[in-house]
């Protein structure tokens, strides 16, 4: 990198640095309050006196969990989704967008196809069709319920299918001067060369699969089939709705002994931890591809 | 080749017409060949049921909501099976109920959360007629039960004169009160309620709150008066904390409840005079500072650090309020204490509205074989385990079941089924003579009031050591019920009971808009942005926007029901 020293351009980088320092801590932040307060005792978390620094310090709420025997099956129920509609969403969409990047010369019913994709991406059954398809092929309260219905990702298939497209056309053809079939090249030469943009897909899918919640809420019908973040997300309450609406002592007694915030905000500081492990596993893809320099022109 | 188009076109049409009939009979076909009722292997009958959970039930390891003390219970004593085809707490147990309903596979029992549900149900003939199995069948005891309410709560259920539900009852009928921090008030030297009435005065209040903003006992370096929620006025007397009708009840004003005015005349609570007034009041006292200042931009929890962190000590709520909210504040604070009071109308009586004496209901399936056996399970939970004298001996898993207090929402219907006046009674005859040592803990046959009254007189023992949850208890029942008991024995309560509780047709179109005016324009009035007389084109608002069709609504409903 040429060091520019004119005034000027270092001004520049100044007032860049500290918009993206400035934008880092937003996002930063917020998360970092629930860490302290998940390291917090409760009063002061009621009193509002938890800030950035935990007030109290304890680890109460984490010894808490270890004993939470639902958190736990829901943890399982949710990395086991995660790692069944990895599988499935990797398999469908890399076997979907390869036919969908040849030309319709190849292809024939190419754009028969991709119309129907891109028609169920504008357009969904909705929510109660959705739910009697997946009720009467007696998928309730499986783990299918949450994998087969989130199975086809058309925005990752179409993502993938454009970067296929891209892929110069002498590194195909050269594999076919090899003697390789349309298997073998997908496998030898499109996957290898795409993985940044596999990675990608592979990251939206976790993520995805891992932060959803509502599809937990509709086909499971018993808590302790809860994944994850339908568990965490039953847990949080919000006490004015519920007061405006209309509350009896029972209700309100139970509502306390649930909103224990300390408590679940040291849950939501576990559920997020096999996110920050998956990322830099998948980060070394990101940095480089490797179309550039794979063909000389 | 013209024609051959139009016949291909006519063609599609013809035949994805058909489709869509096909897929409608399918639909109607998959919901009618529902069984009847089913056994099990070993003839026992299965219920499915829908089940309203709580997050935290505390059942003992290895018990579930669908095997437990008191399913095995119904197993032993009625030979049944419960199954449960759905479980889930609050909304989402609503949604599963819409998707059990849109999906035609009604649970043979479940729970229904409102009225116009209920409503809904019946009029699309899906739930069972329960009038005959509940005269034959239902028990004397829950009987009397029912009838305590004068009818109202049978009422609720019935439709065309059958009875379509089982409904839960809700008795909670109490003035909103203000708790004030009694140690604060003992520290200043403060004298209230000087005539022993526990009534208190606006004034007294205003020279209370007073006191302790410029005193500021709780050392906070920050006092900051009276709090109040932004919403200003809940639903029912349950949600009542922070919220403005106890100044309201002072001109006997009633806000967000329908009730009739002398006239005979249908009117909203919260566009009425006294409504007007006791606003008057708010913003005179917001002006004055006497209010938080910054009213109408605290949440909830705001409120909650305030009154922890000691920058306040008067809050206005229902009497169960020590039991979630201010124990919050003994936690931070050892020496915590409060008193409760009501608020003095300008007639000298305390004014109060009667709550909705139905909350939810439980229904039976349209054809579902044995509608007996809701009414036996009925029997069952709120007659015999209500008034078995002998917990131990005859029912021991129930009773370890109290002594872990495990939430009533494992229990088969997760309703409340007892006397209007069971609060009142259960405190006045049950834990009072204990605590005084007029009758022994030992004694008291109710699981539930037993471990109370233990509590409470741990409580008085020792109030320094006592575990927060002794020191709520001992609030919410001797401070707060024993307030009710107070101002029944001494006849102080002006009861207003509202005429309808239900939601029509414009109330769900129009309602939410209605409330969120109601409310903007309540802070507006209070902060003084407008000035008091804004509340009169408030009203006419209110009315033009939907509120003259709901009175209307209202008016044809009730006509309809005599």
């Amino acid at each position: 990198m040429v060091e520019s020293k004119s005034i000027s351009a270092r001004i520049g980088r100044i007032v860049i640095h500290t918009i993206v320092i400035t934008l880092g801590l937003i996002c930063l932040l917020p998360l970092w309050n629930i860490v302290a307060t998940s390291f917090s005792s409760s009063e002061a978390v009621t009193a509002n006196a938890v800030g950035l620094i935990p007030v109290n310090f304890t680890t109460e709420t984490y010894k808490m969990i270890m004993e939470d025997a639902q958190f736990w099956r829901s943890f399982g129920i949710s990395v086991q989704r995660v790692f069944l509609s990895l599988i499935i969403n990797m398999v469908l969409i890399v076997l979907m967008a390869y036919p969908l990047s040849k030309s319709t010369r190849v292809f024939k019913g190419r754009n028969i196809y991709m119309n129907l994709l891109i028609f169920s991406m504008l357009f969904s059954g909705g929510m109660i069709p959705t739910y009697l398809v997946v009720k009467n092929l007696n998928l309730l309260n499986t783990i299918w319920s949450l994998v087969l219905p989130g199975a086809v990702q058309v925005f990752s298939v179409i993502l993938i299918m454009n970067f296929f497209i891209g892929v110069p056309k002498s590194l195909e053809e050269a594999a076919i001067m090899d003697g390789a079939n349309p298997l073998q090249i997908l496998v030898k030469v499109f996957i290898p060369i795409s993985l940044p943009a596999l990675a990608t897909v592979a990251l939206f899918s976790i993520v995805g699969n891992w932060n959803d919640f509502f599809s937990g809420l509709i086909y499971m019908t018993k808590v302790s089939n809860y994944p994850l973040m339908t568990y965490i997300q039953s847990l949080s309450i919000n006490i004015e709705e519920m007061l405006k609406s209309g509350a009896n002592a029972n209700s309100l007694e139970n509502m306390m002994e649930v909103s224990n915030k300390n408590l679940n905000a040291a849950k939501i500081v576990v559920s997020i931890i096999p996110l920050l492990v998956i990322y830099p596993l998948l980060q070394k893809y990101f940095i480089h591809g490797i179309v550039v320099g794979s063909v000389k022109e | 080749m013209k024609r051959f188009r139009t016949l291909c076109k006519r063609m599609t049409i013809l035949s994805m017409a058909s489709m869509l009939s096909f897929s409608l009979a399918a639909c109607v076909d998959s919901s009618s060949p529902q069984e009847s009722a089913s056994t099990t292997e070993d003839g026992k009958t299965v219920i499915t049921m829908g089940r309203v959970t709580a997050a935290n039930p505390k059942l003992p390891e290895g018990d579930t909501y669908e095997n437990n003390a008191y399913t095995r219970l119904v197993d032993e004593k009625l030979d049944v099976k419960i199954v449960n085809q759905f479980e889930a707490e609050g909304e989402d147990y609503d949604r599963q109920v819409a998707l059990a309903i849109a999906s035609g596979e009604l649970p043979d029992m479940m729970r229904v959360n409102s009225k116009e549900e209920l409503k809904e149900l019946v009029e699309n003939d899906l739930i069972a007629d329960l009038t005959d199995v509940y005269k034959e069948r239902a028990s004397d005891n829950i009987k009397e039960i029912y009838d305590s309410y004068g009818g109202r709560s049978l009422a609720d259920a019935t439709f065309d004169d059958r009875l379509m539900a089982i409904p839960a009852t809700n008795g909670a009928n109490a003035p909103n009160m203000v708790w004030i921090r009694q140690d604060w008030i003992d520290k200043l030297g403060l004298e209230l309620d000087k005539d022993g009435d526990s009534l208190i005065t606006l004034e007294e209040l205003e020279n209370t709150a007073k006191a302790f903003i410029e005193n500021d006992p709780g050392a906070s370096g920050n006092p900051v008066g009276i709090p109040f929620a932004h919403w200003l006025n809940a639903g029912d007397y349950g949600g009542s904390a922070l919220t403005m009708s106890s100044v309201a009840g002072v001109f006997n004003a009633h806000p967000r409840h329908y009730i009739e005015d002398e006239n005979g005349n249908i009117t909203y609570g919260s566009t009425t005079e006294g409504t007007k007034k006791a606003l008057g009041v708010l913003a005179d006292l917001f002006d004055k500072g006497i209010i938080d200042p910054q009213f109408g931009t605290r949440t909830w929890d705001d409120i909650m650090a305030l009154l922890t962190n000691g920058q306040t000590g008067i809050v206005t709520g229902p009497w169960h309020i020590p039991d979630w909210g201010l124990s919050a504040v003994r936690e931070m604070d050892k020496n915590a204490e409060f008193v409760a009071y009501t608020l003095e109308g300008d007639n000298g009586k305390a004014n109060v509205f009667r709550e909705n004496p139905t909350g939810s209901f439980i229904v039976v399936r349209k054809d579902y074989a044995h509608p007996e056996l809701a009414i036996k399970i009925l029997n069952l939970f709120y007659d015999e385990l209500g008034n078995a004298t002998d917990l131990e001996t005859d029912y021991p898993e129930i009773a370890k079941y109290n002594e872990l207090s495990v939430d009533g929402s494992t229990r088969p219907f997760n309703i409340e089924v007892y006397k209007s006046t069971s609060t009142l009674d259960d405190f006045s005859d049950l834990i009072l003579p204990a605590v005084n040592g007029e009758t022994s803990i030992e004694d008291i046959t109710k699981a539930g009031i037993k471990n109370d009254a233990k509590t409470i007189l741990e409580y008085i023992e020792n109030p320094e050591n006592a575990e927060t949850s002794a020191w709520a208890k001992y609030h919410s029942r001797m401070k707060g019920i024993g307030l009710i008991e107070k101002l029944t024995t001494e006849d102080t309560f002006n009861w207003t009971t509202p005429v309808y509780y239900g939601t029509t047709a414009t109330m769900e179109k129009k309602g939410a808009n209605l409330l969120k005016l109601e409310e903007e324009d309540f802070i507006k009035i209070v902060t003084g942005t407008e000035p008091l007389d804004y509340f009169d084109t408030f009203v006419s608002k209110w009315k033009k926007q939907g509120g003259d069709e709901i009175l209307a609504e209202i008016e044809a409903e009730l006509a309809e029901q005599q």
